[in-house]
C-alpha cells in the first residue's frame, strides 16, 4: 500500500531551506491503520505535507509510493485522485463556498481524474445526508461555507466527513484529535473505524496516546528529529504515555 | 463648422475633433451647449487631471474608428420585460410598456446638472439623439413595476454609439433596470439621469463587456429623495478603456443606497469603478461593496468618494469596501478611496485590501482533488461574486454565471 523509502525532505527555499525529515522509512500495507507519535518538532505534519504535495516541501532522496505508483511526481489533485487523503490539522476557511457544492466538486473532479463518471445530484444528497447523520452534522450546516464559523471540534468532524464522501485508499489524519471533547472524538473515532477495510490504510498521526483508545492501531511508529526510531504494536503507545517521549527515544538512540 | 467651434479644444486629437464636427451638426440649444462647453474645457479627459489619473481617455481613443468585432451577446436576452435598443446612437424603442410605466420622447435636451464635474457625462448630454430622433427620451415609472426594464447597448462595427435616458421613479413607485453595455464601437458613451422620489425604489443592474480596441464610458447621475431605496449591481469586464462613474446625492433624510460591483480584467483591459456619493441630508445610509480580480496585463481601478457636509450631513452611515485579487504577476489595481467628512455626528467605516488568492486555501483544495484552474476559479469567484448578490435573484445569477464562465476560461 503505502512505502516510504529512505525519505528525505526539507521546507523553505534557497538558503531558507531546512532539512526535516532524515531517512524516513515506513511501510504501511492494505487494511493496516498505523500511528505515527512524535515530539513536537518530529517532523509530523511535513511528513503529511510532503506525501500530499503541498508547495514549499521538497523531497531531496527518497521514494514514496502508493500502491507501487510514485507519488512524488504527481500533483496534488493527482494524488488525491489516486486515492490520497488529508485531515488537516487546522482545516481551513473557504468563504463563499458551501460545503455541499464543494464535496461535491471534489468529488467529481477526482471521478473525472480516474476516467469515471459524476455522481449524479441525488445520489449525492442521499449519501451526504446518510454521512453527515453519523457525524452528527446536519443539512443546515453542511449548506454553510465551509469551515467558516465552525467550532474546532466540528472542522474536525467535517474533515471526517470529508474523507467518507471521498472514500480515499489511503488517509492521513493529522492531529485529529486536537479540538476535540471526549464524545467528539468518540464520533470521529466511529466514523475513522467505519472506513477500516482490506483494501484501504490509515496513517494516524497523532502527539496523544488518547486517540488511539478509540482508533486501535494495528502499528505504532515513533518519529524523532525526521526519522523512524522505533516500531511496535499497540503497547508501544502505552509506553510512551508512561514513559514519555525522552525514555522511549532514549533508550531506541 | 465655425473656426471658433473648430478651436474650443486646444490641441485636438481626431476623436475630439471628430466630436466636435458631431456637434456642430446640431441644431442651436442652449442646453447642449452647456454640456458641450463643460466637456470641451477638459476635451476627452486624460492624466493630468486628478479624477482621471489612471483613466486616460485622451490617450486611449486617438481617433473615432469602429471596432473590429460587433458587439458582445446579451447574457439577459432569456428575460421578459420591455426592451429598449441602443445601436449606433440608435434608440429601438418597446412596443408596449407594462402597466406603471410610460415613456416620453421630448425635442429638447435635457439639462444635464452635474456637467462640469463629469466630462464625459456632459459629452454625451451634448450630443445623444440624432437630427429628426427625439432629443431626449423619459422613462415614468408611476407605480411598482414588476417586469424589468432592460437597456442593451451594442452596436456592430459603429465609430461611436451615444445615448442618454432619463428614468424617473414616481413616489412609492419600483424599477427593476437591467443594462447591458456590450460594445460593438470605437466609442460607446451612455448617460443616464435617474431620479428617485419620495419613497421611490430602483435597483439598476449592469453587465459591461468590450473588446480591446473600444472604449466605454458609463455614466449616472442619481438622485435619491426621501426614504428612497437604491440598489446598483455592476458587472464589469472592462474594455481598452473603460468606466463606470456613479454619482449619487442623497438630497432627502432618511434615503438608502447600495453600490456594488465586481469587476474582472484580462490582458488588455482597462475597467474603472468611480463612484461619488453625496450625503446631502439627514440619516442616509450608503453601502458600497467593489470587488475585483485581474490577471496579467489587465488593469482595475476602484475610486470612490464619500462627501458628508457638516450642517446637512448629520447621522449618516456609510461604509466603503474594496477588495481586489491580483490573480497573476503583472495584474494592475489602482485604488482610491477618499472619505471627505465635515459632519460629526456619522458612522463611515471603509477597507480597501489587494493581494494573491491564498495559498493555504489553495492547496486544501487541490488536495480533494480539484484540479488548480479550478481551485483557482472556485475561491476567485467566491470572492468576486459576494459583490453580485445585491442584484435582484434572477439577475445576480445571470450574472454569476457569467463571472464564473469568464473564470473557467469558457
Amino acid at each position: 500500500m503505502l512505502n516510504l523509502n529512505d525519505l528525505h525532505a526539507s521546507v523553505g527555499e534557497g538558503d531558507e531551506a531546512r532539512p526535516i525529515l532524515k531517512g524516513l522509512s515506513l511501510e504501511v500495507p492494505a487494511g493496516e491503520v498505523h500511528a505515527i507519535m512524535g515530539p513536537n518538532g518530529a517532523g509530523k505534519s511535513t511528513l503529511s505535507y510532503v506525501l500530499t504535495g503541498r508547495e514549499g516541501y521538497e523531497v531531496t532522496s527518497g521514494t514514496a509510493t502508493l500502491n507501487g505508483e510514485n507519488i512524488l511526481e504527481m500533483e496534488p489533485e493527482a494524488r488525491a485522485a489516486a486515492g490520497l487523503f488529508l485531515s488537516f490539522q487546522y482545516p481551513v476557511e473557504i468563504p463563499g463556498v458551501p460545503v455541499m457544492t464543494f464535496v461535491r466538486t471534489a468529488m467529481n473532479a477526482q471521478r473525472k481524474l480516474r476516467g469515471e463518471e459524476e455522481i449524479s445530484a441525488p445520489d449525492f444528497i442521499k449519501k451526504a445526508r446518510e454521512v453527515g447523520g453519523q457525524l452528527n452534522l446536519n443539512a443546515e450546516m453542511l449548506k454553510r461555507p465551509v469551515n467558516v464559523g465552525f467550532s474546532g471540534g466540528e472542522k474536525k468532524r467535517l474533515e471526517i466527513f470529508q474523507m467518507m464522501m471521498l472514500e480515499p485508499r489511503f488517509a492521513i489524519l493529522d492531529e485529529t484529535d486536537s479540538g476535540l471533547d471526549i464524545d467528539a472524538l468518540k464520533t470521529v473515532a466511529a466514523g475513522v473505524n467505519a472506513l477500516r477495510a482490506p483494501d484501504r490504510g490509515m496513517l494516524v498521526i497523532t502527539h496523544y496516546q488518547r486517540l488511539l483508545d478509540h482508533i486501535k492501531p494495528d502499528r505504532v511508529h515513533v518519529l524523532s528529529a525526521g526519522r523512524i526510531v522505533k516500531s511496535g504494536g499497540p503497547e508501544l503507545a502505552l509506553r510512551l504515555e508512561e514513559e514519555g517521549y525522552d525514555g522511549v527515544i532514549g533508550e531506541a538512540a | 463648422m465655425a473656426t471658433d467651434l473648430k478651436s474650443i479644444i486646444p490641441n485636438a486629437n481626431a476623436a475630439e475633433l471628430e466630436l466636435v464636427a458631431r456637434y456642430a451638426m446640431r441644431g442651436e440649444d442652449p442646453r447642449r451647449e452647456r454640456a458641450f462647453s463643460a466637456f470641451a474645457a477638459s476635451g476627452l479627459p486624460h492624466r493630468r487631471m486628478e479624477a482621471w489619473r489612471w483613466s486616460d481617455f485622451r490617450a486611449a481613443l486617438p481617433a473615432l474608428e469602429a471596432p473590429e468585432g460587433a458587439g458582445a451577446v446579451d447574457p439577459f436576452s432569456a428575460l421578459s420585460g420591455p426592451l429598449i435598443e441602443i445601436s449606433a446612437s440608435q434608440y429601438k424603442l418597446p412596443s408596449e410598456l407594462p402597466a406603471g410605466m410610460r415613456l416620453i420622447e421630448r425635442a429638447d435636451a435635457d439639462v444635464f446638472a452635474p456637467a462640469e464635474k463629469m466630462p464625459l457625462g456632459a459629452l454625451t448630454a451634448a450630443l445623444a439623439g440624432r437630427k429628426g430622433a427625439p432629443a431626449s427620451l423619459v422613462i415614468e415609472v408611476t407605480e411598482p413595476v414588476a417586469e424589468p426594464l432592460r437597456i442593451v447597448a451594442r452596436s456592430d462595427r459603429s465609430e461611436a454609439n451615444i445615448a442618454r435616458i432619463t428614468v424617473l421613479v414616481r413616489p412609492g413607485a419600483h424599477l427593476d433596470l437591467i443594462e447591458s453595455h456590450l460594445g460593438g464601437a470605437g466609442f460607446s458613451s451612455y448617460l443616464l439621469d435617474l431620479t428617485l422620489q419620495a419613497g421611490a425604489s430602483a435597483t439598476r443592474t449592469l453587465y459591461q463587456i468590450g473588446a480591446g480596441d473600444e472604449a466605454q464610458a458609463i455614466t449616472a447621475n442619481v438622485e435619491a429623495a426621501a426614504e428612497a431605496r437604491f440598489t446598483q449591481t455592476a458587472l464589469a469586464f472592462g474594455a481598452k478603456i473603460a468606466r463606470i462613474e456613479t454619482r449619487l446625492t442623497h438630497q432627502e433624510t432618511g434615503s438608502h443606497a447600495v453600490l456594488n460591483a465586481a469587476y474582472l480584467a484580462a490582458k488588455g483591459r482597462h475597467v474603472d469603478l468611480t463612484s461619488h456619493i453625496r450625503h446631502g441630508a439627514e440619516a442616509c445610509t450608503t453601502r458600497q461593496l467593489t470587488k475585483g480580480a485581474v490577471l496579467a496585463g489587465g488593469r482595475g481601478i476602484f475610486q470612490g468618494k464619500f462627501m458628508v457636509p457638516r450642517k446637512v450631513g448629520q447621522r449618516t452611515d456609510a461604509a466603503m469596501q474594496h477588495h481586489a485579487l491580483l490573480l497573476e504577476y503583472g495584474a494592475e489595481v489602482f485604488a482610491k478611496p477618499e472619505l471627505e467628512i465635515y459632519a460629526d455626528d456619522v458612522e463611515c467605516a471603509h477597507g480597501n485590501t489587494c493581494g494573491a488568492l491564498d495559498g493555504d486555501q489553495l492547496f486544501y483544495l487541490r488536495q480533494r482533488g480539484i484540479p488548480e484552474t479550478e481551485a483557482k476559479a472556485l475561491l476567485t469567484q467566491a470572492f468576486v461574486t459576494e459583490a453580485l448578490e445585491s442584484a435582484p435573484d434572477l439577475a445576480a445569477e445571470i450574472l454569476r454565471a457569467a463571472a464564473e464562465a469568464w473564470l473557467l476560461g469558457k
